[in-house]
């Protein structure tokens, strides 16, 4: 059945045999329900915010498809390549990132996005992934020659994204960076009094986020106190839960997603919900679940301190997503916009995800012993 | 399979794959092959290999903590979908409306058929529709009324304009719609038009019965007729509504009237036909009538009901009422003579035969020849009392009850003033005022055997009795029936005879009552009848209002001449329709029991002559003090006043020697 032999030492060959195919079916499989919620999900959106029907649906075609050329495309790479990648794209995110506080455009009173032609870039997006890789990097090196100051370096880099992310503000995607960092150098071995400490300013700094900022006062009390203010955006969604039921309305038979805001981004999980029910979702859960432990865990078997952390890291990022998305949508937690991945409409988020799962799959790629070399 | 090729032996073997680690050409066979080494582990790798086994634990833990979050993911999502779901309440917007039609009290309820007792269609709703639009939703309402102007072209353009142009957000452009136009509209695309369904009332047959179904007003409710006596149970019931109509006798009815009326150029005529043992109308025709379809166009004079709403005079017609009084009652024989010679001097007033016999007449007599002073003799031999309580029992006196509400209320004079001249005056048909359906009641109750029943518009199931309230012994109405039949054969309705179907009847011509009196030419010429008379089926009732008299009747306008031969013709033509065929083979048997004679002898004395009867008879004290009391009336002081009173309502001041009610038929 392989169309690749097994002798096959193209670069493709080598590709398909060392690659973890099993994630790249799950990835795949995630970006086929991309297709499919785009078609329930946006015409609802578009029609309502006045676009014409088709608008999103097109867009995100051709978004999905660059994503899945940038998953393999960027897969075929070396780890050093894939370094490289992180350093040079990590150093522009984070231009770029600090840019938009002077050049952004404002949606919704936060500066997070770039406009070009086409679409609205976020840079925070890209940053994400590409700070995994640098923060890696560093703590590997600083185990492997004590001389260089790994750890500190990376806790300084961190700091500066902190700012330009809390200037934005953006805090959920502060929370997401923080979170993925934590885990870094909770996988690095760090001290757990170190792990703790980190894990209480972190809560420090929420507290702080919460007195600070009034977005974000506002729909942290609104979670916590169901009585209080506006809850239209997470009932409309629960109902959409509610209206799926176990087998779901059918496709495009959901109701509750043609007055649910922001129905084919941060919520197209209740209408995934809603018209394919809690099966389906099950299945999705379990699609994520597959990718995040599979990748941590078959990180065992892996030598390489800075692949390990690396992929832990994008991992990481991409599992919190996946998590913070969902459980939003399902008031689990205070609502948070973030995308799910590969399947929420979205140019920059779906594209930068795409980089983030094309380097874990070219970090988790089989190798001789000693093939990444220092 | 047999045609796999087998191993040719010509073609060289290829070499088995080299499995063998890859060496350098030239290299010696040692160097691919592994060899144990020895190592040297240093503490710094031990730190290194100590590190990476916390960092594949910390893995572990990590893996954990992620499988805790997507099972509670997973957790929460399974309470809200199944186990509390949240039961979305959707805005009014996505839920698809109702149609109109579902909505149990909407105001478009179909309203039932009528039809005739064969179950003709009379009356029946069609689905139309109503058109209207919003103008604030229009784009170019100049465009629009003119392509819906080209779609159906009996619209007005400009009206249409004027109202889409409105600041409104209703106006209606049209009523009415056939499905037809109403697919040519709504195939325009017209953003902003809509249809509202609807029906229409249609009536088939437009004229016919026009009176009797009566109408519908825009809004499909009954306005006149059986639609507005019925109009609950046509819109609350879905099953038609049976008429007793026989929707052909109505048209025989009606032909044949319009054919009497332009012949003698009447202004109105009314026929009626009814079922003498049951009541049921079969036809009801007034003339001049309308269609039923254009009820709102249609003036009032036209929608006037002559059969029920018209009140006239019932003249002689009147005068089978008074004998059958006072042959019920015994008051007078068949035998008896009354004095038609001379004229009654009343108050101011004299009552006078027209064309008379001026003799003594024996009753038969009184009534073939329609003798007004005879009739006003047997009256006052009855009595006032009698003559009371008689029309009374008759209904003359109440609304016929037929299921009209244009049935109108009778004039008749209070019974204080129901004095000798009234009782002379009534007993020939003057001074009181019934509907032709009253007539026809009253004689079907002489003719059936005795029985007052009510007049029906709604057939009746076949086998239930008819309710009727017995008003003389069939004894009566027995004789009776001869004596109507003589008027056929004998007098003056010789031009209704119909051979075969022995018909019996009595002519009544009275002059129309104007502002000051009677009017001098003006007559209402009434015919009314019985068929057949030996076992009465119906009673047909042909009238003419103001009929001039041509050449072929010698220029007389009397019933006998104008009503009578229509009367004729209509049974000639519906007897065979109602299923009796002419009687033809035992015709000279049923002639002879039907006979009577004009002057029949006195049962067991000598041939009466001079005075009215034989003073043996013990019922001739009644009878003879009426003839002696007559030329006493005019006396009678106190006469002038009632006659007054009497005149206002029905007799008229008449110059003396002027006949006050002139009746006759040749």
């Amino acid at each position: 059945m392989p169309a690749l032999s097994r002798a096959d030492t193209s670069l493709l060959g080598r590709w398909w045999w060392s690659v973890d195919r099993w994630t790249l079916v799950a990835i795949a499989v995630l970006i086929g329900f991309g297709y499919v919620m785009m078609l329930a999900a946006s015409p609802a959106v578009a029609e309502r915010i006045g676009e014409a029907r088709d608008a999103f649906i097109l867009k995100q075609v051709a978004f999905l498809a660059l994503a899945g050329a940038i998953v393999v495309g960027v897969s075929l790479l070396s780890p050093q390549d894939v370094r490289r990648i992180g350093v040079i794209g990590g150093t522009v995110a984070l231009v770029l990132t600090a840019a938009t506080l002077v050049i952004g455009t404002e949606i919704k009173g936060a500066r997070r996005w770039i406009a070009l032609p086409g679409l609205s870039l976020q840079p925070s997006e890209f940053l994400k992934p590409c700070f995994a890789i640098v923060t890696a990097w560093l703590l590997a090196e600083g185990r492997r020659q004590a001389r260089v100051p790994g750890l500190t370096i990376a806790t300084a880099i961190f700091a500066v994204i902190a700012l330009a992310l809390k200037s934005q503000p953006d805090i959920g995607m502060l929370t997401v960076l923080t979170a993925v960092f934590l885990a870094q150098l909770f996988v690095y071995g760090l001290n757990m009094i170190l792990v703790a400490i980190g894990l209480a300013a972190m809560g420090g700094a929420g507290v702080a986020a919460y007195v600070l900022f009034p977005h974000v006062h506002s729909r942290v009390a609104r979670f916590l106190d169901p009585a209080a203010g506006d809850h239209y955006q997470v009932t409309t969604s629960l109902e959409a839960f509610g209206n799926g039921g176990l087998l779901g309305r059918g496709p495009g038979e959901g109701q509750v997603k043609n007055v649910l805001p922001d129905a084919h981004a941060d919520f197209v999980f209740a209408v995934a919900g809603e018209e394919f029910g809690l099966l389906i979702c099950l299945a999705l859960i379990a699609v994520f679940a597959f990718i995040v432990l599979r990748g941590l865990l078959r990180l065992r078997e892996e030598s390489d301190l800075f692949a390990v952390l690396a992929a832990a890291g994008l991992v990481t990022s991409f599992g919190l997503q996946a998590f913070v998305n969902m459980a939003s949508s399902l008031h689990l937690i205070p609502t948070k916009g973030m995308t799910l991945p590969f399947v929420s409409y979205g140019g920059s988020s779906v594209l930068a995800v795409a980089l983030g799962i094309g380097m874990l799959l070219a970090l988790t790629r089989r190798r001789h012993h000693g093939d990444l070399p220092s | 399979m047999n045609d796999q090729p087998g191993p040719n032996p010509a073609e060289p073997v290829a070499p088995p794959p080299y499995s063998a680690p890859a060496r350098s050409f030239g290299a010696p066979r040692e160097a691919g092959v592994p060899r144990m080494e020895t190592v040297r582990v240093t503490a710094p790798d031990l730190a290194r290999r100590a590190a990476m086994a916390r960092t594949r634990r910390r893995l572990v833990v990590a893996a954990w903590a992620f499988a805790g979050l997507f099972l509670a993911v997973a957790g929460k999502l399974t309470l809200a979908t199944v186990v509390a779901p949240l039961k979305p309440k959707l805005p009014e917007a996505v839920r698809v409306p109702e149609p109109d039609r579902a909505e149990p009290a909407g105001p478009r309820v179909e309203r039932a058929m009528i039809v005739d007792r064969n179950n003709q269609i009379l009356a029946v709703s069609l689905p139309t529709a109503e058109l209207y639009a919003n103008p604030r939703e229009m784009i170019d309402p100049a465009e629009a009324a003119h392509r819906i102007k080209q779609a159906v072209p009996r619209l007005d353009e400009a009206e249409m304009r004027a109202h889409l142009s409105a600041a409104k957000a209703f106006v209606y452009l049209a009523r009415r719609l056939s499905p037809r136009e109403e697919l040519a509209i709504n195939g325009l695309g017209i953003p902003g038009v809509y249809f509202q369904p609807s029906e229409r009332r249609h009536y088939p047959l437009g004229r016919v019965a026009a009176q009797v179904l009566g109408g519908v007003d825009v809004d499909e409710h009954g306005v006149a007729g059986v639609e507005r006596f019925f109009d609950s149970r046509l819109t609350g019931s879905a099953d038609p509504l049976r008429l007793s109509l026989d929707i052909r006798v109505q048209a025989v009815v009606r032909e044949e009237l319009a054919a009497a009326m332009a012949e003698f150029q009447a202004i109105g005529a009314c026929g009626i036909v009814m079922d003498v043992r049951t009541g049921e109308v079969l036809a009801m025709v007034s003339l001049p009538d309308y269609d039923a379809n254009a009820f709102g166009a249609t003036p009032a004079e036209d929608r006037f009901n002559r059969a029920v709403t018209g009140m006239y005079e019932p003249g002689s017609t009147f005068k089978l009422q008074t004998a059958a009084m006072a042959l019920d009652a015994g008051a007078v024989h068949i035998w008896d003579q009354f004095d038609a010679a001379h004229p009654i001097h009343i108050g101011r007033f004299t009552i006078t035969d027209f064309e008379g016999k001026h003799r003594f007449l024996y009753l038969p007599e009184v009534l073939a020849y329609s003798s007004n002073l005879g009739a006003a003799h047997i009256a006052l031999t009855a009595g006032a009392e009698r003559q009371r309580a008689w029309l009374g029992a008759m209904g003359m006196f109440r609304r016929i009850g037929v299921e009209l509400p244009e049935a109108g209320m009778p004039l008749a004079p209070p019974a204080s003033n129901w004095k000798e001249a009234a009782t002379m005056t009534i007993g020939f048909g003057h001074g009181i005022a019934v509907s032709p359906l009253h007539v026809v009641r009253g004689t079907a109750a002489i003719a059936n055997g005795g029985l007052v029943v009510t007049p029906t518009l709604l057939a009746r199931a076949d086998g239930t009795p008819a309710e009727a309230v017995r008003v003389m012994q069939p004894a009566t109405s027995d004789l009776m029936r001869k004596l109507m039949r003589l008027v056929v054969t004998e007098g003056y309705g010789k031009k209704a005879e119909v051979a075969g179907y022995f018909v019996g009847g009595k002519t009544g011509t009275a002059e129309k009552v104007g502002g000051h009196g009677y009017k001098k030419h003006a007559n209402v010429s009434a015919f009314v009848s019985v068929f057949p008379m030996n076992a009465p089926r119906y009673a047909v009732y042909m009238m003419l209002d103001e009929p001039h008299g041509n050449a072929s009747t010698g220029f007389f306008s009397t019933a006998g001449q104008v009503s009578a031969p229509a009367a004729g013709r209509v049974i000639a033509r519906i007897g065979p329709m109602l299923g009796l065929l002419p009687e033809t083979a035992d015709a000279p048997t049923i002639e002879a029991a039907l006979a009577i004679p004009l002057q029949p002898a006195h049962p067991g004395a000598r041939a009466p002559t001079g005075l009215a009867a034989a003073p043996d008879h013990p019922r001739d004290a009644a009878r003879e003090r009426a003839p002696r009391r007559l030329p006493l009336v005019p006396a009678t002081p106190t006469m002038p006043q009632d006659a007054r009173h009497e005149a206002a309502l029905a007799v008229p001041v008449a110059p003396a020697g002027y006949a006050v009610a002139a009746d006759a038929a040749r």
